[in-house]
Parts: structure tokens; C-alpha cells; sequence
């Protein structure tokens, strides 16, 4: 197996920068969203659940398609960013950043909506009747209470990310320093039967992957946080 | 005690699910304990969480005295309420200790609006033993006490009791009792309580307001409350009445004196740690009897002598007979209508109360 | 604590999310028909030695995706296309700021793993003993298009068509064929000129089979202001590139 060359490395700095500002993104974003699906009793509840999920059925060309549509110079979007002097989202990191964000969703909503419906309502109504503000509540009660889940959305979530290629293909390119991922530079090694560069950096993914998930797995054991 | 002007305003309809609706329109007093009577499923915690703004509806308003907490578009939220919530089952944090618990109020509490504090709360409900415990490690009434001592530790203006005993066996019911009883008198905090016991309402209530499918059918003090006939109270057990009066120290064979000596009870110590000086006994009518003469020669320990009032044979052949005792306070006995045609029972006839001791226990 | 961090990183990425919006000295970005994708590295490699310091990154793929991916706003400076179609295509919508040149013809050979293409004819790719052929998607790669076209003229596109494998671009369908998976691939002769490919032979299909594989490249409205783009455009005139393209089987226009 070869030592890693600058492509690889670009590549990498890329993909790590990918999964971590996805994460962050959204362990802020899926945080609201999660505690009004544990919690709510609107009827839009099913809506929201279902658009939260999409992502685990629909190929990830379909979301690659109409986020390449939406976020290009001619979509409504890039468009309005392009007016606005601004740069249009496709091919760029930003872009795949967005589509990032989307596709993992799921991953990051549910392990987290199913910490927060474990808490149940109690814990906060106590807090807040002990004086505590909705952000107090959140650092005190919420997030100790649900770090678990917490810890498996933001593994998930990277993990995730790490896997993902079509989307990112479809949207991004191969462009490197930018788009360039690890998963499109394998497949890019592979075409151009550079084999050799493809299998190293294939394994580094393999072995990554797997202890990822043995690590979710075993944290589920711990916290009892299932699901996914 | 100025909080006795104090009024809770409450005007609020809310819908829940397809058939229960909660409508109220009223002034609910709030001074002592007051006890939200009813069967589950009346409304009782609907109303309690409107109250605490747990539950929000539109077009509601809630005024605590001369404070807005709900009108037209101001909606105070319930952290800025300061109210003491104590729920039915356990709802300590768990990943905080004893002291944890206590102090997550006290420290959100502006300095200036601390009446009470840590050492008085542990010691009025016997928890200062527990500080340093986790929760799991914790009794059923331990967790209670704890719940009631973190909400007096915000130092409330009103404090909500959503069934607080109702989760817990009926041993540790019955030692948690004299601690709310202390609480309630202590603490000088207004207590709201939800119960559908009579036996809690008896013991803490100082007026009852009686709730039926999502109303307010009727706001009444408890002794009103108990002299009526077809009290709601009684639904359960039958006829039940409240005798107040001081408790005394233990004597020799183990029983303690209750009220002035002209209307003395002397009741049985149930258990040697309880050493409150409870104020209320609640008794059964049909624990007591009646007889024209002083009785020597009978088991029964307790007899009063008494006025009769007031004759209710609504029940047919039973007939619950109100007599006035010395103290001036009222004895519900229950006798069979044939009793009442033998003795020629009649309202001001002097009589003697049989109570069996037993029917005293706390 | 865990807020303080995550304060810290969310200002992080809202600074290098709006920094992002200004591109930067961008290295030049050529996107490139997969048939170039050994030739043209060797023209990038001569070319960084004449002009030291020259950042350039190569993306290949197929002609069409890379039409889309530009119509679309893919940053790409230079596009070497395997038919000229495309640019004039992208030439007729304003995306272009030279006129589309064409840099060569392109052949297409039978290739095979494990038979000896020089055995084989279009024909014979309808016998039983081959199973699976190999070609680029005729949609949006032009080598697959003149794959097609070629079958069609031997007469065997109705018995062919059922073995049909289609790579994604034709850098793609000669890994196919190399990897095994399928017994022949019609691919690009300058992949076939490839050191690791040329170990086995290849059959040159005839030309009058097909419409030529006219390639042509194009400067892109996004390289307006870029003099490296212009230079290396130039660099293609070179005795040395023109060299290289002819050493994979390129035959050049004058």
C-alpha cells in the first residue's frame, strides 16, 4: 500500500472538514427539530417526521438532482445569491456542505428525538418551575440528561457524511480542495485504475466505518438509545 | 396574614381530545391549603397545569393577585412564576444528587426573595440525613419530601400539589402526612392541592373546591363542606367529620390526649416516632354511636357528651345524626333509623358520642 | 465548557463559510473528456516544467456531464471535450470566452482482457462465447455514441445490444474490460496506448464505421480574467504537446 500523496491528503483535509462542520450544523439544527417531534401534539407532526426521514429512502441522486437545480447560478437559490453578487452553491464546498446537512438529517434527528422522548416532559417542567429559562433548562437538564444520544447523533452524523458519495458527486463534482471527497477520489482512483492508491484509502474507510459503529453500538448498549 | 386577600382569577376554556373540555370562570381563594376535589378525569390537573401555565390556551386569563400571569397577549412563563410544583410520581433529577435537587431552585432564586432556607426546609421535613445521597437511593416518601423541599426552596407564592401521595403505598402515605401537615401550617406558603382522597382533603384542606367533568360546581371552606349531607367528601367511605384540638404527650399505656377537657378524645400512638402535634381528626360516622346515658361498662374508651342537632334519614333505614359537642365543634354519627324512633332522637337532645379508638388512628 | 467550544466552532464556520464566497487564487481547473486522462496528465506534467509554480488540477469524466456540470456553475476554466459538440453547445448559451478549437480525433479499438482483440471483429461480438461487452453510455459520452454508431454499421447492434455493459465515461469502461467483467470493451485508442493497458493488444475499428471523434476544447467565461488559462490553451499548439497526443494515438488536425 503506497504512502499517501497531496491529493489524498486534500482529499482528506476535505472530507474531515465535511463531516465536522456537518455535525455541528446539525446538532444545532436537529436539536429544536428532535425536541418538537418528541414532544409535540400538532398534527403536522407526521409531515415533519416523514420530510425528516426522506433522505434514508430517496436516492441520494434525487437530492443531488434538486439541490444542483436549486443552488446553481440558474436555480432560485444560486440565483438570488448570484443577484445579490454573491457566488452560486453548486460545485462549491459550501454547496455539498448544504446537501451534507440534508442527507444526514435522519441521522442526527432521530437518535436525538428518541433521547429527548425518553426524558419525557417532566424533568423540564420541574426545571422551569424551579426558575430555570428555556436555555438554562437546555445546558442543565436537557443536554445532561440526553448526552448519550447526543454522543450517538454526532457519531452517526459523521460517519454518515464520510459515507456519502452520489450527492456529493452529483453536486459538487470532483473538484479537489473543494469538492474533492475522499469517497470521489476512490472512485476516481478506480477509473483511472490507479488501484493501489483506491485500496489504501478504501481500507482507511473500512476500518474507520467499522469502528465507528462499534462504537455506536456499543454506546446504545450503554445508553439505551437505539434506533437507526 | 395579608396573603389571606389573595385570590387566584382563572377564565380559561381548553380542549382536550374530542370529548373533555375544561371551562372555569372564577375566583379561587388562596390562603392555607385548598384541595381540588373530584374524580379522575374531572379536570383537576388540567386546572393545575393552566395554573402553572404548563398548559397554554388562547383567549385565558390567569391573575394571581395583582400579578398578570396570562391576559390578552402577555403570557408570563411559568420560571417566572414562582411557583413550587411537586408532582404525583418522582420527578427528582436524576443525574443530580440530594443537594443537587434542593439547590437547583434556591440558586435560580433572587436573594431578595428568599423566605425560606435550606436548614429550617431539611429539618421541617426530616430530610437533612439524605443531603449527600443519589436519588435511586432514595424511598418513595423520601423522593416526595425531597420534591416538596426543593419547591419551598424557590421560596413560592403558591405551591402545587398535583397528588402528591397518590403514587405512594399506604404506610408511607400515612408517615408523609404529618410532614405536608407541618408544611402546610410552617411554610406560610398557599397550597393548591389536586386529591380525589377525602381522607387527604380531611386532614390538609382548609377549603375544597369540588370539580365535576371540566367545571367548578362549588367553593366551599372544608367545615362547610362536611355539614353537608350529600358532601362529595363522603362520597367513598359514607359520612365523615374533622374534630380539631391540640395532641398532647404520650401517657403511660400508650395514648395521647386530643382536645380540651370538656370534649377530651384519647388517641391511640399509632407509631412512637410520630411526635406532630397534628391538629385534625378525621373520623367515620359510622364509627360513632350514640347513647342517652354515660356508659361504664364498655370497650369503647372515647365518649363525648353532645347536643343533637340535626336528624338526616335521607338514607333509609340508616339516619346520620350531627351533634354539637362541648368545644362547639360537629360529630356526624351514623345510626340505623330504628335507633333514632327507640331513643326518640331529636334535635336538642343531649346525648353521648361513642367513638372506637381505633377509628382514630392517623 | 460545552458551550464555550461550540460558540467558538460556530463563529469558525460562519467566517469560513463567508470567506468562501471569494474564490481565492484558485488553481486552474481543466475538466477533461476521460479519453485524455493519460495524455493529458502528461501534458501537465511538461507544461508544469515549462511554467514552474503553475497550480493546475485535471478533472476528468464524461463530455456531457462535464457540459451539464459547467451550465450549472461548476467552476471549470478550460474544457477539453472528446466531441466539439459540447463546447459549441456551451458556446451558443455565453459560457465561453474562446472560440471551441478542436485539438484532435479521437479512434476507438476493440480491447479485451482475456482474448486477443487482434483476433476480433465487430461481428464476432455477437458469438456466444462473448458474454458481456463493454461500452460508454452513448447519452452523454461521445466515445459511447461512436461505439454505438459502429455497431449499428457492422450490423450487430440488435444482437449485441442485450451484452451490453455501459461505463460512465470511457475511462470507466476500460476498467471494466480490464478488471474482467466484461470480455471486450470498445474504448478510446489513447487509453488502449496506456503502458498498464498496452500489455494486450488491441483492433483499431474502422473510421468509416462512425461519425469522427472530432474533439474540441474551449476557454470558459469563468477563466475571463485568468492569463493561465490562455497559456496553457497555447501550451496545446506545442510541438511537445502535440507529441504526446500523437504518441496516444491521436491523430491532430493541422
Amino acid at each position: 500500500m503506497g504512502a499517501l500523496g497531496p491529493a489524498e491528503w486534500q482529499a482528506i483535509d476535505v472530507t474531515v472538514r465535511l463531516c465536522l462542520y456537518t455535525t455541528l450544523i446539525l446538532m444545532l439544527l436537529a436539536t429544536p427539530i428532535a425536541w418538537w417531534l418528541a414532544h409535540s401534539r400538532s398534527r403536522f407532526k407526521v409531515v415533519v417526521q416523514s420530510v425528516v426521514a426522506l433522505p434514508l429512502v430517496l436516492p441520494p441522486t434525487v437530492l443531488g438532482f434538486y439541490l444542483l437545480i436549486a443552488l446553481g447560478p440558474r436555480g432560485l437559490i444560486g440565483g438570488s445569491l448570484e443577484q445579490l453578487g454573491l457566488n452560486h452553491l453548486a460545485f462549491s464546498f459550501e454547496g455539498i456542505l448544504i446537501a451534507s446537512v440534508i442527507y444526514s438529517l435522519p441521522f442526527a434527528v432521530q437518535p436525538l428525538t428518541e433521547a429527548f422522548r425518553n426524558i419525557g416532559r417532566r424533568p423540564v417542567e420541574v426545571a422551569s418551575s424551579l426558575g430555570a429559562g428555556a436555555l438554562d433548562r437546555f445546558r442543565t437538564v436537557i443536554f445532561p440528561l440526553s448526552r448519550g444520544g447526543y454522543i450517538v447523533a454526532a457519531t452517526l452524523t459523521f460517519a454518515h457524511t464520510l459515507g456519502e458519495f452520489g450527492v456529493i458527486l452529483m453536486l459538487g463534482g470532483s473538484i479537489p480542495g473543494e469538492t474533492r471527497v475522499l469517497s470521489v477520489l476512490i472512485y476516481d482512483h478506480a477509473e483511472a485504475m490507479n488501484y493501489e492508491a483506491a485500496h489504501s484509502l478504501s481500507l482507511m474507510i473500512l476500518v474507520f466505518a467499522f469502528f465507528t459503529l462499534f462504537a455506536v453500538y456499543s454506546m446504545n448498549r450503554r445508553f439505551g438509545v437505539s434506533r437507526v | 396574614m395579608s396573603e389571606q386577600d389573595l385570590t387566584l382569577r382563572i377564565r380559561a376554556n381548553l380542549r382536550l381530545g374530542s370529548d373533555f373540555e375544561l371551562a372555569v370562570d372564577h375566583e379561587l381563594p388562596v390562603s392555607g391549603v385548598t384541595a381540588l376535589f373530584g374524580r379522575s378525569g374531572c379536570g383537576k390537573t388540567s386546572l393545575l397545569r393552566l395554573i402553572a401555565g404548563l398548559e397554554r390556551v388562547r383567549d385565558a386569563e390567569i391573575r394571581f393577585g395583582d400579578q398578570v400571569w396570562q391576559q390578552d397577549g402577555n403570557f408570563q412563563p411559568l420560571h417566572k412564576r414562582r411557583i413550587g410544583l411537586v408532582f404525583q410520581e418522582h420527578s427528582l433529577l436524576p443525574h443530580l444528587s440530594v443537594r443537587q435537587n434542593l439547590l437547583y431552585g434556591y440558586q435560580r432564586t433572587p436573594t431578595g426573595l428568599k423566605r425560606l432556607h435550606p436548614p429550617e426546609v431539611t429539618a421541617m421535613l426530616g430530610i437533612d440525613d439524605l443531603m449527600d445521597r443519589r436519588i435511586d437511593q432514595l424511598s418513595g416518601g423520601q423522593r416526595q419530601r425531597v420534591s416538596l423541599g426543593r419547591a419551598l426552596l424557590i421560596s413560592p407564592q403558591l405551591l402545587l400539589l398535583d397528588e402528591p401521595m397518590a403514587a405512594l403505598d399506604k404506610e408511607t402515605k400515612r408517615d408523609l402526612m404529618p410532614f405536608l401537615e407541618r408544611m402546610a401550617v410552617e411554610s406560610k406558603v398557599p397550597i393548591i392541592m389536586v386529591s380525589h382522597s377525602p381522607t387527604e382533603v380531611g386532614r390538609l384542606a382548609d377549603q375544597v373546591i369540588f370539580m365535576e367533568d371540566g367545571r367548578i360546581n362549588r367553593i366551599d371552606s372544608l367545615r362547610d363542606s362536611l355539614a353537608k349531607p350529600d358532601s362529595p367528601l363522603f362520597n367513598f367511605a359514607g359520612a365523615a367529620f374533622i374534630l380539631e384540638g391540640e395532641l398532647g404527650q404520650t401517657n403511660i399505656d400508650g395514648f395521647r390526649p386530643f382536645g380540651p377537657p370538656e370534649a377530651r378524645l384519647w388517641v391511640p400512638l399509632f407509631d412512637a416516632s410520630d411526635h406532630s402535634t397534628s391538629t385534625r381528626l378525621r373520623i367515620q360516622a359510622k364509627d360513632v354511636s350514640l347513647s342517652l346515658v354515660e356508659q361504664q361498662h364498655i370497650s369503647i374508651q372515647n365518649q363525648l357528651p353532645v347536643t343533637i342537632e340535626r336528624i338526616d334519614s335521607s338514607g333509609g333505614y340508616s339516619a346520620v345524626v350531627a351533634c354539637r359537642t362541648g368545644d362547639g365543634q360537629l360529630i356526624l354519627a351514623e345510626v340505623t333509623s330504628r335507633a333514632v324512633r327507640q331513643l326518640q332522637l331529636e334535635p336538642g337532645k343531649a346525648a353521648y358520642a361513642l367513638i372506637k379508638s381505633m377509628a382514630l388512628l392517623p | 465548557m460545552f458551550f464555550t467550544a461550540m460558540n467558538r466552532l460556530v463563529m469558525a464556520i460562519a467566517l469560513s463559510v463567508l470567506s468562501a464566497f471569494t474564490w481565492a487564487d484558485q488553481p486552474l481547473r481543466i475538466a477533461a473528456a476521460s479519453d485524455l486522462r493519460y495524455a493529458l496528465d502528461d501534458i501537465v506534467a511538461a507544461y508544469r516544467i515549462a511554467h514552474p509554480g503553475a497550480a493546475i488540477n485535471v478533472i476528468y469524466g464524461s463530455s456531457g456531464k462535464m457540459t451539464t456540470q459547467i451550465i450549472n456553475g461548476a467552476p471549470y476554466d478550460v474544457f477539453f471535450s472528446a466531441d466539439i459538440s459540447f463546447p459549441e453547445q456551451l458556446a451558443r448559451e455565453g459560457l465561453t470566452v474562446t472560440k471551441p478549437t478542436v485539438y484532435a480525433i479521437g479512434r476507438i479499438v476493440l480491447w479485451s482482457n482475456t482474448l486477443n482483440a487482434l483476433d476480433l471483429t465487430l461481428a464476432d461480438l455477437a458469438s456466444d462465447q462473448i458474454e458481456r461487452v463493454a461500452i460508454a453510455q452513448p447519452a452523454h459520452a461521445p466515445y459511447g455514441m461512436r461505439a454505438h454508431e459502429a455497431l449499428q454499421s457492422a450490423d450487430v447492434w440488435e444482437t449485441v445490444q442485450p451484452k451490453l455493459v455501459f461505463g460512465e465515461n470511457i475511462a470507466q469502461t476500460a476498467q471494466m474490460t480490464r478488471s474482467g467483467a466484461a470480455d471486450v470493451g470498445i474504448i478510446a485508442l489513447s487509453l488502449a496506448l496506456f503502458p498498464e493497458m498496452a500489455k494486450h493488444n488491441h483492433k483499431l475499428i474502422d473510421r468509416s464505421l462512425h461519425q469522427p471523434l472530432t474533439q474540441g476544447f474551449v476557454v470558459t467565461r469563468n477563466a475571463a480574467d485568468n492569463p493561465e488559462a490562455k497559456a496553457f490553451a497555447d501550451f496545446m499548439g506545442t510541438k511537445q504537446a502535440r507529441n504526446i497526443m500523437t504518441r496516444y494515438g491521436f491523430v491532430l488536425p493541422e
